[in-house]
């Protein structure tokens, strides 16, 4: 490994020494023994650190370190191979660059017991070029076929079984394609990508994704509800005005839109069919929808945590972000430029941020600081308490009103104002960030967010509360109907406000901002504002989807335009986001406040009408019965009579019915819990360790690095002929140790 | 599916699929895409396994990538020899690393490849420079360049060596969970 050269060159040959946590002291002895000191372009083989504990430079980075290191790293700089860190080659690190070597073999090693999805994940994860990885796959699957060979009695069966997962692995493949290629609207995302950049495009799949569960509820209630409603359907003798459409009401009242259409009877066609009965199928298909929507939120929500939940405080105001996290899927060539001007001016307005950031604030400046959020947050509850007061007595008057005057448009008068609200009140609440004053942007935006979902909430719950307990108990004919038709009406008029507000209202503010007012501007998209726009109507629709099962399809059809008004809207009337939006901490967010106050919200409300409120007794598939829950006792009384579903009587009785089950689910699933929070705490203190570990062996170097300099110094100063008599008397001394090892320490 | 395709044989679209996130059509489609860029030079039968390399021009020249300020370097990282231009192979292991369906570790390994412009398995303060004057495209003061090369090293070097190995990369990645969005190019 040495070079024969003369002159000044400095060879580091050094002992591995294993480290822990710990660092072992190490004598300067063996130090200057196994040190020489010969500067020059030779390979080296491997340089493992030696645990150090002085280190006589300070943590604290300057920039004659930085020149140390380059200079060191320059002489040395082909000297000190990739083969630095030995890693594992299943993880990434530098990788392994031949398939014969060692890592090689423990690689194909370590992919050979694994299951053939796994080991095609594992060799695509793989940081190689294609034509490793495509010999790879062929030597593994040549290893794997030449130990299958020596396994004989099993042949058959793992042939079976390689054969059924084959099979299964190529139907999955050809489903995804199925499924890629119906997917919808592709290349228009992938437009609004390129211009606009990751975070509007969050909107656009948010939209996109909620559309996904409309579309699975409309599929279930049309299959299991619609359909066999639509066989034993009597004749509508209502007469149709075009002014159904808005209010719902009229010829609509008894079609299949409202549930009061719904018979409660067991169809029947022919006495060799089976019967389908309607009432069970009701209260199932509602349950299936929900729980299916409740499964899918709880995993996407996981997913999201799994990957954005970063540690609060481990969160810095990073501008390494702003540098490696550039846009790679903007693509026009305009919006880049933009971009990158953007950038600039976020870059400034970070240093200068920095640099700011040490300023404390007077006693007296904190106090005006925290009396100004104080007021904003009164003055924004109180709106909304007010809003939802006014929404309550407006409900109650409208009824009064309604009963005496049959004007079929009054009607319209409550979701009128309610949009009104939702339309004002959010603008309201943005122009409280002129008053108040936020330490970090992004606490400005989350407040915004939670001011603004506590509005829409309450008005929702308000106006549950209020159908619940006046509509449902006032003994009208038909309470079910009617709250869906209220439902209905609320949902067309935010549908129609919020196309209003696209084509007028962005379009006034385009003109405003180019022609009148030019320092305005051009407006930015309102992630926020819409997404919670999307999160009220889908929570309006799932509250509704058991009054009127025809729901879904309004909101499919309803979300379809606006994806495509939206588009439109905000290719002629925006332009690009000036400042990095956290993209996916917010999707995170969104679909968290989506479960949390929305759809437990909507279980909430429907688990109340189940279990409390008393059907009408004329109308729809429960009438007559006490409660909507006693179509199941009854269902479960009938097949406790017949012997071959008593299983399912047991289930319901000892499992869903009873409270120690429950008791002791809960007390597992509490004790599980607990074990991994303490199994967090613990990693988070073992990343902390490591980290400091890290930064322990990073002074190393730097000792190191600087003892080396000294010597090298030393030695450039000294005469040339009293280094080669150093060397020989090195040499006589004996071999020295070449550190050939791999390096065992990390992982 | 059914239509039958003499572009590869079926050995090799397999393990194509088998080595990429693609599915059989998106690889198809993919070799079109890459067969447009040079249609004289590209064959439509790769049963032989042709040593074609399209000319980087043509690749940076591609919708996806022409406006990208990184494109050179993409280019190079992904390509054979280290100098942009790339064969079939090459093309695909880019947009596959490149999908969203890319796990963070294999981009965080490649996005520290793009921005490691010397090449020398670090990210030091030139390369540092050389990123960051890409993305300004000029807006920025030589000394504010320095300065913000300086804050970068300040808050992800973890060794304090003054250069980001990449373990210091990964460790910051960790810290920006937007990086597996905005680390994607849609083709």
């Amino acid at each position: 490994m040495s070079s024969e050269d003369p002159g000044n060159d400095i060879i580091i040959e050094v002992e591995n020494v294993p480290s822990g946590v710990q660092s072992h002291p190490l004598s300067n002895e063996i130090f200057q023994e196994r040190v020489l000191v010969r500067s020059g372009l030779s390979r080296m083989t491997s340089i493992s650190d030696i645990d150090v504990i002085d280190s006589p430079i300070s943590s604290r980075r300057n920039y004659k370190q930085h020149r140390q290191l380059s200079q060191f790293s320059t002489s040395l700089n082909e000297s000190i191979s990739q083969t630095l860190h030995i890693p594992e080659c299943m993880g990434l690190g530098t990788p392994c660059t031949s398939l014969e070597s060692i890592q090689g073999q423990k690689l194909i090693a370590s992919l050979i017991p694994l299951s053939p999805r796994d080991r095609n994940k594992a060799i695509r994860n793989q940081p190689r070029t294609m034509e490793e990885k495509r010999k790879l796959r062929k030597i593994v699957d040549t290893e794997k076929s030449k130990q299958s060979h020596h396994i004989i009695h099993f042949n058959c069966c793992t042939h079976c079984l390689n054969s059924i997962s084959l099979a299964y692995r190529r139907s999955r493949n050809s489903l995804s394609e199925v499924l890629n290629s119906i997917s919808l609207w592709q290349k228009t995302l992938k437009v609004i990508g390129g211009k606009f950049g990751t975070s509007v495009l969050s909107y656009f799949n948010f939209l996109k994704w909620l559309l996904k569960f409309n579309i699975f509820s409309f599929i279930v209630t049309f299959s299991f509800l619609i359909i066999p409603q639509f066989t034993v359907a009597e004749k509508n003798t209502l007469q149709f005005t075009g002014l159904e459409f808005l209010t719902g009401g009229g010829y609509f009242r008894d079609t299949v839109m409202y549930y009061g259409f719904y018979t409660n009877s067991t169809i029947r066609h022919d006495n060799s069919w089976a019967s389908y009965n309607m009432q069970l199928a009701y209260i199932f298909t509602i349950g299936a929808c929900l729980v299916t929507c409740f499964f899918s939120l709880l995993y996407s929500m996981a997913k999201y945590f799994r990957n954005n939940f970063i540690n609060p405080h481990l969160y810095s105001r990073g501008i390494a972000k702003l540098i490696f996290c550039w846009d790679f899927t903007v693509t026009n060539e305009k919006a880049v430029k933009l971009k990158q001007k953007n950038l600039s001016t976020e870059i400034r307005e970070n240093l200068s941020e920095i640099r700011q950031e040490n300023i404390k604030l007077t006693l007296n400046q904190r106090l005006t600081r925290l009396s100004a959020h104080a007021v904003a947050w009164v003055v924004s509850t109180g709106v909304a308490i007010a809003c939802c007061v006014a929404v309550y007595y407006l409900a109650e008057d409208n009824s009064e009103f309604l009963k005496r005057h049959r004007d079929p448009g009054a009607v319209l008068l409550l979701p009128f104002v309610v949009s009104c609200i939702n339309l004002v009140v959010p603008r309201l609440y943005s122009m409280f960030g002129l008053v108040e004053r936020y330490e970090l942007p992004r606490h400005e935006v989350y407040t915004l967010l939670i001011r603004n979902i506590f509005l829409k909430i309450s008005i929702i719950g308000i106006l549950c509360y209020y159908w619940l307990n006046i509509v449902a108990l006032a003994g009208e004919e038909c309470w079910e109907t009617l709250i869906g038709q209220e439902i209905y009406r609320l949902l067309l008029m935010d549908f129609v406000f919020s196309l209003a507000d696209s084509f007028l209202g962005e379009f006034l503010r385009r003109i405003i901002g180019m022609k009148l007012i030019t320092s305005l501007g051009v407006q930015e998209f309102d992630i926020a504002r819409n997404v919670l726009e999307l999160i009220y109507a889908q929570t309006l629709a799932w509250i509704g989807i058991f009054f009127c099962p025809l729901l879904p399809f309004i909101q499919m059809i309803a979300l379809f335009i606006m994806f495509y008004v939206k588009n439109i809207s905000l290719m002629m009337n925006f332009q690009p986001p000036s400042k990095a939006w956290r993209a996916s901490q917010m999707m995170t967010f969104f679909i968290f406040l989506l479960f949390f106050p929305s759809f437990t919200g909507v279980l909430c409300t429907l688990a109340i009408t189940i279990w409390r409120l008393k059907p009408s007794a004329n109308c729809g598939a429960f009438r007559g019965l006490p409660f909507f829950i006693h179509s199941i006792y009854s269902w479960i009384e009938t097949l406790s009579n017949k012997p071959s579903y008593l299983w399912v009587v047991w289930i319901y009785r000892n499992l869903i019915g009873s409270v120690h089950f429950f008791f002791i689910l809960t007390l597992i699933v509490l004790i599980i819990t607990y074990l991994y929070w303490q199994i967090t705490e613990g990693r988070k203190i073992m990343i902390r360790l490591l980290h400091e570990q890290i930064i322990n062996e990073g002074k190393d170097k730097m000792f190191l690095i600087e003892k080396l300099l000294k010597l090298q110094d030393v030695e450039k100063r000294a005469n040339p002929s009293l280094l080669t008599l150093e060397r020989r008397e090195v040499e006589q001394q004996g071999s020295l140790h070449l550190g050939e090892h791999d390096a065992t320490h990390g992982e | 599916m059914g239509n039958k395709q003499t572009v590869f044989t079926d050995e090799q679209l397999e393990a194509y699929q088998d080595c990429t996130f693609f599915t059989r059509k998106e690889i198809m489609r993919l070799f079109y895409r890459y067969q447009d860029l040079a249609p004289q030079l590209v064959p439509l039968d790769y049963t032989s396994y042709p040593n074609v390399k399209v000319p980087y021009e043509l690749i940076g020249s591609m919708p996806e990538l022409k406006d990208n300020p990184f494109r050179q370097r993409i280019a190079q990282v992904f390509s054979e020899d280290g100098d942009g231009h790339m064969t079939l192979d090459n093309f695909l292991d880019m947009f596959s690393v490149m999908s969203e369906m890319a796990p963070r570790d294999l981009k965080a390994y490649y996005a520290f490849k793009i921005y490691d412009f010397n090449n020398d398995d670090y990210i030091c303060a030139w390369d540092l420079e050389q990123t960051v004057t890409r993305l300004t495209r000029g807006e920025l003061s030589a000394e504010e360049v320095s300065l913000v090369c300086e804050k970068v090293l300040d808050e992800a070097d973890g060794d304090h060596d003054g250069r980001l190995s990449l373990e210091d990369f990964q460790n910051m990645i960790l810290r920006a969970p937007d990086f597996l969005s905005t680390f994607h190019i849609r083709i």
